[in-house]
């Protein structure tokens, strides 16, 4: 009994430091304000930018990520490791920084835009690519893992009875990390509608809503930066939980 | 049409095919018995063409489809049974209806009508089973291939699934290459044997030649050769321990005898007869298996005898007992290696 107890005190510690904070803000905010903010125009735009910008990226990772990921999963390669942790690193350096990095390759000033005079700062391509920086880790990884479940003996069969290398990757081993990608997407969606380092950097203009919340906040004060808030979290908690069920159905 | 593998190389990771030379001839039951790692899968991947060899050729199996059934069938999870069946029908110019007709005639022959329908995970072995072999068949192979079919399947199953495949074998008259390292299930079911070792092949031969005339100690071992023994051989006289057994075999300082525990009769009183060794041991060991008894004879090593359980009633067999232990020259192998 004893032992139970000491696993369950730091536990609800830990739920309570998560949990609280966000439990509190949803109290704090008045509803009337909650529902005017939610009517704003701004506001609104501001989400459904942020949503289908990460959207956006994800896709993108889609075609891209897929094979990367199934290269890793199935190939021997020197520099394999090397190339895998690249991947991670989004995921460990400072976002601000990841935006200063974009900034110097794709900015005003950079090779690109003097070869080809794209500038993409300033845009929702920009968003995109931001988000796409820092998040496509999660759906890589994802798919990695999912592939690497798959014996390649499944793609040997479909060969051996007729299949194209292609086909055996199409028919076989793709609908087979189905889950994967499922899920590796929605934790990229989710994952690139929260950022905000990056975002601000590359794009100010047009606002996402974490930049907005800081926006308001900064101008403002945490009264008015709250209701944003709350509605952001609010659907990134429905994302959370899309997640969750997907997972505990599988 | 014969196979035939010339000289292939290959090299995967800190593993070597060496110098493999293989011939299958046409309608041969070929199998390739052997430990886990020791090639044989490599070897069949290379054949059904997924994996190129680093030099060598291989010949007779261009433009051949090839059957593969791999030890956990393969069947794909997220197909049901119809559509596993028919999944090598659709890389190819059919109809609907022609390959609805095809596999419901297929699915009848192997007995899984009733289950075309069915989710794969909703099937029993045997059921997993008919439906690989369904899916392959389908397509007329000119070639099977069977990757350690039956090493996950109990007893029953197994015997059922070389019955099985003996069939099958008699009716398509293909060539089928089946890999194993069950020993007892390449004598039952092969027409020829090649046995490899470490990504060599030691020793090929039909299962009599193989199980009469192992040609190394390794050989012998693998096949479940009880009395393998170190020692030395001079002028047809085997020396180990203290014992002296008449041989056919070349002097050497290191040489290793092998006797089938088969081979080996057992009597209360010396007999004569033309056997040339003859020895008087003590009986140190017994074990029960179904229909023989195995006895274990110190005679200055410790030798298997197989003999019938009505023997061993008869001759009221006990540890401690004195007995007589003969054997012929001939069912002696003798190797320096």
């Amino acid at each position: 009994m004893k032992t139970k107890h000491i696993f369950v005190l730091p536990g609800i510690l830990l739920l309570l430091f998560l949990g609280y904070p966000l439990i509190k803000m949803i109290f704090d905010v008045d509803p009337k304000i909650l529902l005017d903010t939610a009517k704003e125009k701004e506001v609104m735009d501001s989400i459904v930018l942020t949503l289908r910008a990460s959207l956006f990226s994800t896709i993108a990772a889609l075609f891209t990520g897929i094979p990367l990921a199934y290269v890793f999963a199935r190939k021997e390669f020197p520099g394999k490791k090397f190339l895998e942790g690249l991947i991670d690193i989004p995921v460990i350096i400072p976002h601000t920084a990841v935006g200063i990095a974009l900034l110097s390759a794709w900015g005003r000033h950079s090779q690109i835009n003097k070869l080809t005079g794209i500038n993409i700062v300033g845009t929702e391509v920009a968003i995109s690519m931001a988000m796409f920086f820092v998040s496509v880790p999660f759906l890589v990884n994802s798919v990695k893992s999912g592939f690497r479940l798959i014996d390649p003996r499944y793609e040997n069969t479909a060969i051996t009875l007729g299949a194209s290398p292609w086909q055996a990757f199409y028919t076989v081993s793709l609908p087979m990390v189905k889950k994967s990608i499922i899920s590796g997407s929605i934790m990229m969606w989710g994952r690139g509608i929260s950022e905000f380092g990056a975002v601000i950097i590359l794009a100010y203009h047009p606002v996402t809503a974490p930049v907005l919340i800081f926006e308001r906040f900064q101008n403002f004060g945490l009264q008015y930066a709250l209701p944003v808030t709350v509605i952001m979290i609010g659907i990134s908690l429905v994302i959370f939980f899309l997640v969750r069920i997907y997972e505990g159905r599988k | 049409m014969s196979i035939s593998l010339n000289n292939i190389n290959k090299k995967l990771g800190n593993f070597f095919l060496k110098d493999l030379n293989l011939s299958i001839n046409d309608g041969e039951y070929f199998v390739l018995l052997g430990p886990s790692g020791s090639g044989k899968t490599k070897i069949i991947e290379m054949i059904a063409g997924l994996l190129r060899p680093d030099s060598g050729t291989i010949s007779g199996v261009e433009g051949e489809k090839i059957g593969l059934i791999y030890q956990d069938y393969m069947l794909f999870p997220h197909m049901n049974v119809f559509e596993n069946i028919s999944y090598g029908l659709r890389f190819r110019d059919l109809g609907r209806k022609e390959i609805r007709d095809r596999v419901v005639k297929t699915a009848g022959e192997y007995g899984i009508s009733h289950l075309l329908d069915k989710r794969i995970e909703m099937l029993s072995g045997g059921e997993k089973q008919r439906t690989a072999i369904a899916r392959a068949t389908i397509l007329s192979p000119g070639i099977y291939i069977f990757d350690e079919p039956t090493s996950a399947l109990d007893r029953n199953l197994k015997e059922k699934t070389r019955i099985l495949f003996r069939e099958l074998h008699r009716k398509t008259k293909k060539i089928f290459v089946h890999v194993t390292h069950d020993f007892e299930e390449a004598l039952s079911l092969a027409d020829k044997i090649g046995i490899i070792f470490d990504g060599e092949i030691v020793q090929t031969g039909t299962p009599d030649q193989i199980f009469c005339f192992p040609s190394s100690k390794l050989v012998a071992d693998f096949l479940g050769y009880k009395n393998v023994i170190k020692g030395e051989v001079k002028e047809s006289i085997f020396r180990s321990n203290g014992v002296s057994l008449m041989v056919n075999g070349e002097n050497s300082s290191l040489s290793y005898v092998a006797i089938r525990s088969d081979d080996i009769f057992l009597s209360e009183k010396k007999i004569s007869s033309s056997a040339r060794n003859s020895f008087h041991g003590v009986v140190i060991d017994i074990v029960k298996k179904s229909t023989i008894v195995e006895v274990v004879v110190d005679i200055g090593f410790p030798l298997s005898v197989d003999i019938t359980r009505r023997s061993f009633v008869d001759m009221k067999i006990s540890i401690g007992k004195k007995i007589w232990a003969t054997f012929k020259v001939s069912s002696v192998r003798v190797f320096t290696h």
